[in-house]
């Protein structure tokens, strides 16, 4: 036998009115976003500091784990692993931003994707990222004071996340490296 | 005007005449040399289809021409003799033009002049015909039907234009009701081949590559039901330690079946996984002659100008290589064999005089071994001229003067390699141009591969392409060192044995194994790739001979845990410049194992001595992350660092190797790192190194016992965090000096 919910055969004026604020309100909801604007990052903490990449470059989360370590290489190289077919790098995102370590040690690997014509990288980081919503003008602002892969987004509440630009993380080391 | 049916026909029929010219043109130049019957039949059978198959697309006037080829050959077929050098030059000028004029129409673009070319066949058989006409032939080794057929067309061409056409017709009408009866092995090639195109698709590169992929996941799926088995398995043994065997016959019975079941589909798995490779192969790969059969030609031609004598020998021509490759390694190999020619081989008259034949080698050897490939170009000439190389950098002001007086040999032979650099001092058609060897090596880094010269004075140069192909596999053996695995290449083991004492000559620089009664460098792969500090082989400790390149050294590694058959895979680029690996393989687990290049390991004597004179320390942490972390500030620092994943590692280490300080995690499975000190000060000569412990915890508790444990500092991981841990590892340093 069918269970069909059990509906009012006509509703009272009160109820529908209330019913039809709600539904206008749900139909808003997304138009609402819209106009905040808003960039959807990865929030994780680096050491003391709050870090985010746009959630869009983010492909996978996976353990640290299975990364066989590469010796000779660089420092800021945690090894090389493979995921869904292709050999990655792991660094050290510490490291390439310059830090000295983390106040955990990492148990997770972040799959980015840094815009490299789709080539991925592994990024070490202390724990799964959360998603957080940045404003789009604060961002816009802070890429527009920023020279280098981090930009400074300072948060109502003064919260600062630091949003890096992975591509220029990359091409900084790249340059780095020919120097050298 | 062609029909739009035939004009589709177009792009197919250009492929396959390619390989026919191709083959004409290897044909031609061989029989210039010597008489080969089996080649001028198929010479002829090539020409004989070129006419065919154009005149079944409508392309008349190609017809006629490969037609006016056949005229020029056939008249000389069971002579016995060499093609003579005019008219040789004569047919591959006409073959040129011939395939210029097909893709020319296949591109619907303008149309070469193909008079010249009549006018220069008819020049050769006149002439062929009056060398001939002294001399009985027995009709020219024709039958008799041929010899009709040629008479025929001598009549028809005698006749005035306006008859000729309506014979033609008839001709064409008499061939329509009595085909012409083609050789009976050529027919049937023409109609496999036909039968293939019919049951053909073109296929985008792209698709494929997709295809690739998917194989190579579904390799990895395969990979992953393994350890899923081996998982139930070690569920199972665990469930027989706690003793509850009898509780759990039931469920173990089903665990069985379905590890036995996983068992069968792995290997189904593995079994579709070959045969999907095999498969592929098939689709995306040529053999590698298709490349190196026309630089037969470019060989011929550059010795015609240049005067050289010259002979290309093609050595693995069968193996067949992934298309993109090779249309990516054509250019490079045209230039290697042209430069061969240009630069390496002498004169004739002046390889005589030094005792060499008067023509020249140049000999392409292809080899694939698993999924490397190795390509080398090599000739018997002159070798690289140093001076000359020398004076060209010095005039082009590639290196500083002071720099370039005191290169190697070695280094000198990298600098053909740079941009602009060129010996020539006159730009040729060949050379001269500064434009060549940087522009091969990039385009084999762009395949992921390097190129490696080699050259003896007097005696000849040889180019080294090694390059990774997609599909294969390779034998390695799979060795230990330290906490690492590691893969060498089959191809350059000799054999393995386990080292003694009397058989090592250990002398203060280096050590030696006396084997097969030579004496051969011992190098210590942990050493070598930076892990430790070299050590002298301990009783029955692992040695492998290896030989590359003409080289042969012992490798003492930790264990040698057994051959694989494995893919190499390329590096990712963050890592690909290390010369020291070959690329990275899977191993049945899953992870990964780094395969080391053979040449690199015999190709450094003294890279032992990398560490000595800077400061060392070893870090203890059995978080990669955190290795990397200390390791990065303490070689910024200037530190000499060393690591060990676990405090049983770490203790090995400090029995062979000295440092300066150590640095250990405290929380690490089996030996913690307050036991680790505990140990390490119970050896003498380690109570005065410098230890410093480092927590993710940080109490008043865990210092106190640090200390009491014997170590010199305490960091939490929040200090090192903050940057404190070179002003931690310089204070203990300093104080260790001072009370010592």
């Amino acid at each position: 036998m069918k269970l069909l919910p059990r509906l009012p055969d006509e509703l009272p004026q009160e109820a529908r009115e209330l019913l039809e604020r709600r539904a206008a309100r749900l139909r808003d909801k997304p138009r609402t976003t819209e106009e905040e604007s808003v960039l959807w990052a990865a929030e994780f903490p680096v050491g003391e500091d709050s870090y985010a990449l746009p959630l869009e470059t983010l492909r996978a989360a996976v353990p640290l784990k299975m990364v066989t370590p590469v010796p000779l290489s660089p420092p800021h190289v945690i090894g090389i692993l493979r995921f869904q077919g292709q050999i990655l790098t792991a660094l050290s995102l510490s490291s390439l931003l310059g830090g000295r370590g983390w106040r955990e040690d990492p148990a997770v690997l972040l799959v980015v994707d840094p815009g490299l014509g789709g080539r991925l990288l592994a990024l070490d980081c202390e724990r799964i990222p959360k998603p957080v919503p940045l404003p789009h003008a604060l961002v816009e602002e802070a890429r527009a004071r920023s020279t280098g892969a981090v930009a400074e987004v300072t948060l109502p509440g003064l919260h600062q996340v630091n949003l890096l630009d992975l591509r220029r993380l990359m091409d900084r080391r790249a340059s780095e490296k020919r120097d050298a | 005007m062609l029909d739009p049916m035939m004009e589709q026909l177009l792009p197919g029929f250009l492929d396959e005449c390619k390989e026919i010219a191709e083959r004409v043109t290897e044909h031609l130049i061989e029989l210039e040399k010597a008489h080969d019957q089996a080649r001028f039949d198929d010479l002829a059978r090539g020409l004989h289809t070129l006419k065919g198959s154009a005149a079944t697309l409508g392309l008349s006037e190609l017809s006629e021409l490969a037609h006016r080829m056949e005229d020029v050959v056939l008249p000389l077929r069971g002579k016995n003799v060499a093609l003579p050098g005019a008219m040789t030059d004569a047919l591959l000028k006409t073959l040129d033009v011939w395939m210029a004029h097909l893709r020319a129409t296949t591109a619907k673009s303008e149309l070469p002049e193909l008079k010249p070319s009549h006018k220069l066949l008819e020049g050769v058989r006149q002439a062929v015909l009056a060398v001939d006409a002294g001399k009985p032939a027995a009709n020219n080794g024709k039958s008799p039907a041929e010899s009709e057929k040629q008479k025929d067309k001598e009549k028809e061409r005698s006749k005035p234009a306006s008859e000729k056409k309506s014979a033609k017709k008839e001709r064409e009408a008499r061939s329509a009701a009595q085909p012409e009866p083609a050789p009976a092995e050529p027919a049937a090639e023409e109609d496999a081949l036909q039968g293939e195109e019919a049951g053909s698709w073109r296929v985008r590169t792209r698709e494929v590559v997709s295809l690739l992929h998917e194989v190579e996941r579904l390799r990895e799926v395969r990979l992953r039901l393994e350890e899923r088995r081996r998982e139930l398995e070690r569920a199972l043994s665990q469930l027989a330690r706690l003793g509850i065997l009898a509780q759990t016959a039931e469920v173990r019975a089903l665990l069985m079946g379905v590890q036995r079941a996983l068992h069968a589909d792995g290997e189904e798995a593995g079994d579709i996984v070959a045969s999907m490779e095999d498969e592929l192969k098939a689709i995306c790969t040529l053999p590698v002659r298709t490349v190196l059969e026309p630089l037969r030609r470019s060989v011929r031609d550059l010795c015609k100008q240049s005067g050289k004598h010259a002979r290309l020998s093609i050595v693995g021509g069968e193996v067949s290589l992934d298309r993109r490759v090779l249309e990516t390694l054509r250019a490079p190999l045209v230039h290697l064999v042209r430069n061969a020619v240009d630069h390496g081989l002498e004169l004739p008259d002046l390889r005589e005089a030094r005792g060499k034949h008067r023509e020249g080698i140049i000999v392409v050897r292809v080899e694939q071994q698993g999924n490397m490939l190795f390509i080398e170009v090599s000739d018997d000439g002159n070798g690289l001229d140093l001076a000359l190389i020398r004076q060209a950098a010095r005039d082009l002001s590639i290196v500083p003067g002071a720099e370039l007086d005191a290169m190697t040999p070695a280094q000198l032979h990298q600098l053909i390699f740079r941009n602009g650099f060129s010996t020539r001092r006159t730009v040729t058609a060949v050379s001269g141009r500064g434009v060549g060897m940087d522009v091969v090596r990039s385009q084999i880094q762009a395949l992921q591969g390097h190129i490696e010269v080699h050259s003896t004075p007097g005696q000849g140069t040889r180019f080294t392409l090694t390059l990774p192909a997609e599909l294969g596999s390779s034998p390695v053996l799979v060795v230990r060192c330290g906490e690492h695995e590691l893969g060498i290449p089959m191809a350059a083991v000799e054999t393995s044995l386990l080292a003694r004492t009397g058989e090592l000559r250990v002398a203060r620089t280096r050590v030696q194994l006396s084997h097969r009664e030579q004496l051969i460098t011992t190098q210590d792969l942990g050493a070598l790739l930076g892990l430790r500090q070299p050590e002298v082989p301990h009783d029955g400790q692992p040695l492998l001979v290896l030989q590359s390149q003409g080289r042969r050294i012992a490798l003492a590694v930790d264990e040698v845990i057994g051959d694989r058959e494995l893919v190499i895979r390329p590096l990712p680029p963050e890592v690909r410049d290390l010369s020291a690996y070959q690329g990275a393989a899977t191993l049945a687990r899953g992870e990964l194992v780094l395969i080391v290049r053979p040449d690199w390991l015999s190709g450094f004597e003294k890279r032992d001595a990398a560490l000595t004179g800077t400061r060392r320390a070893l870090v203890v942490d059995d978080s990669l992350t955190a290795r990397a972390l200390h390791r990065t500030a303490l070689e910024s620092a200037g530190y000499s660092v060393h690591t060990a994943s676990s405090g049983r590692q770490a203790l090995e280490q400090l029995r062979h190797s000295s440092y300066d300080v150590m640095v250990s995690d405290i929380g690490m499975d089996e030996m913690d790192g307050y036991e680790l000190t505990q140990q390490a000060r119970r050896q003498t000569e380690l109570e005065m190194m410098p230890i410093i412990l480092v927590s993710a915890r940080d109490s008043d508790a865990d210092r106190e016992r640090g200390a009491s444990s014997g170590a010199d500092g305490f960091l939490s991981k929040k200090d090192c965090a903050s940057g404190r841990l070179i002003a931690e590892v310089r204070s203990c340093i300093a104080r260790r000096q001072g009370t010592g």
